[in-house]
């Protein structure tokens, strides 16, 4: 079980950094976007345990812990948002709002 | 010397640019296909197929990699937990109802539980699943259900949100997407010569080199205590940033999601008006008095009286 190398938890964690890119990118639910946004901060959290394992010190799983609050914070002030947004139109549909770009 | 380092100088070049630029140009296009969309549900199908062809060779070449870098044994428990958190990862994407992303969801977050437990991360790893797939996810679900329960008039006939159905651009982003894996993975494998190798797991003090004396196990008293020391030690203000941090999210979320919404055609000039415009919604509280809450409901408890919109 020691004998895996730091490059399997990288891959592993940059394989699921990019599918929660393609989806944010790609999915058009308010919903599903900010779950996408969880999946990247899976990858970058397995990144940075992997790394902080094998340098021998708890840098990684402190970093990791402020990764979580900040995980914890964005879904709370994320959903607010969702459902503020969701009693204006009805609707969770991100090209509802197309009207704010530029 | 405590710790023993091992340098890679001679990896074999198994895993070159282009064979990981073909997967990805083929995980790429089934992406596109398993993505949802106007199209046929066997297109769908064919993407699964094509991507589960390219993870098994991509999880074969990896294999002999391994097999060259480490050859002394390797654990299943690392490719069972990779292929459950990719699978299912792929699935919150391409999941057309969000429920069944959300759940998903749950399976790569307990999946990546089991890759914090071989990284001999505990702490984390219960931390992730009381956090994620506990809280986060409860409030996920929570949302989805009280956000599409009240939108009939943008449902088709599958009774299925047509933004659920059909994706944006998907062949951009699944280039993008598949584009900068492709480069990560380049830089991880190829770049990555003279890595470290994990020979001096975290908590063990004193390893023998020769093997003979004590067992590391012995040495092995937890990681979550040296955890907390070193959060409590070192990360001090980092802890007190988080939790300043998690206090300002709830108030925010507080304030956002409050009912009263003033209308902003005041202007700069501050007129007296005895009560600001409020936007009133379906069930709704008008103000803080609790007994402003309109109640609903039938003499009858199984049948379900709501409101008129």
């Amino acid at each position: 079980m020691e004998t895996l190398a730091l490059q399997h938890y990288l891959a592993v964690g940059a394989i699921l950094f990019g599918i929660g890119l393609i989806g944010f990118m790609s999915r058009r639910n308010l919903i599903v976007m900010f779950l996408c946004t969880e999946l990247m901060f899976q990858g970058v959290a397995i990144n940075l345990v992997a790394f902080g394992h094998f340098w021998g010190n708890f840098s990684g799983q402190a970093f990791t812990i402020m990764v979580l609050v900040i995980a914890a914070a964005e879904a709370s002030l994320a959903l607010g948002l969702v459902v503020l947004l969701f009693r204006q139109k009805n609707t969770l549909d991100a090209d509802a709002w197309r009207e704010l770009k530029g | 010397m405590l710790t023993m380092i091992f340098i890679n100088a001679a990896v074999p070049a198994i895993l070159n640019p282009l064979v990981v630029l073909v997967l990805c140009v083929f995980a790429g296009v089934a992406t596109v296909l398993m993505l949802p969309g106007r199209k046929e549900a066997s297109w769908a199908k064919v993407g699964g197929v094509v991507a589960v062809a390219v993870g098994l060779i991509f999880s074969a070449l990896l294999v002999r990699y391994t097999a060259t870098v480490s050859p002394d044994g390797m654990g299943i428990y690392f490719w069972v937990f990779s292929a459950i958190a990719i699978v299912s990862a792929i699935r919150v994407v391409t999941h057309a109802r969000p429920v069944y992303a959300a759940l998903y969801f749950v399976l790569t977050v307990m999946a990546s539980a089991g890759l914090f437990v071989l990284l001999w991360a505990e702490f984390m790893a219960a931390a992730l699943v009381i956090i994620y797939a506990g809280a986060i996810l409860v409030t996920y679900v929570f949302v989805i259900m009280l956000a599409s329960q009240a939108a009939p008039d943008a449902e088709t006939i599958a009774g299925q949100a047509d933004y659920d159905d059909v994706s944006r651009d998907p062949v951009v982003a699944a280039s993008i997407g598949f584009a900068l894996m492709g480069v990560l993975l380049f830089v991880i494998f190829d770049k990555a010569e003279g890595v470290i190798r994990p020979v001096k797991p975290l908590n063990i003090k004193v390893y023998v080199q020769d093997g003979s004396a004590t067992p590391p196990i012995a040495a092995y008293d937890g990681s979550t205590q040296q955890l907390g020391q070193y959060l409590f030690n070192d990360q001090m203000v980092n802890l007190e940033l988080a939790s300043l941090i998690l206090t300002i999210s709830m108030v925010g979320a507080i304030v956002i999601t409050r009912r009263r919404i003033v209308s902003t055609d005041f202007g700069d000039e501050f007129v007296e008006t005895p009560e600001p415009e409020t936007l009133h919604g379906p069930a709704t509280p008008v103000n803080d008095n609790p007994h402003s809450i309109p109640v609903y409901g039938t003499k009858n408890p199984r049948v379900k009286a709501y409101p008129e919109m």
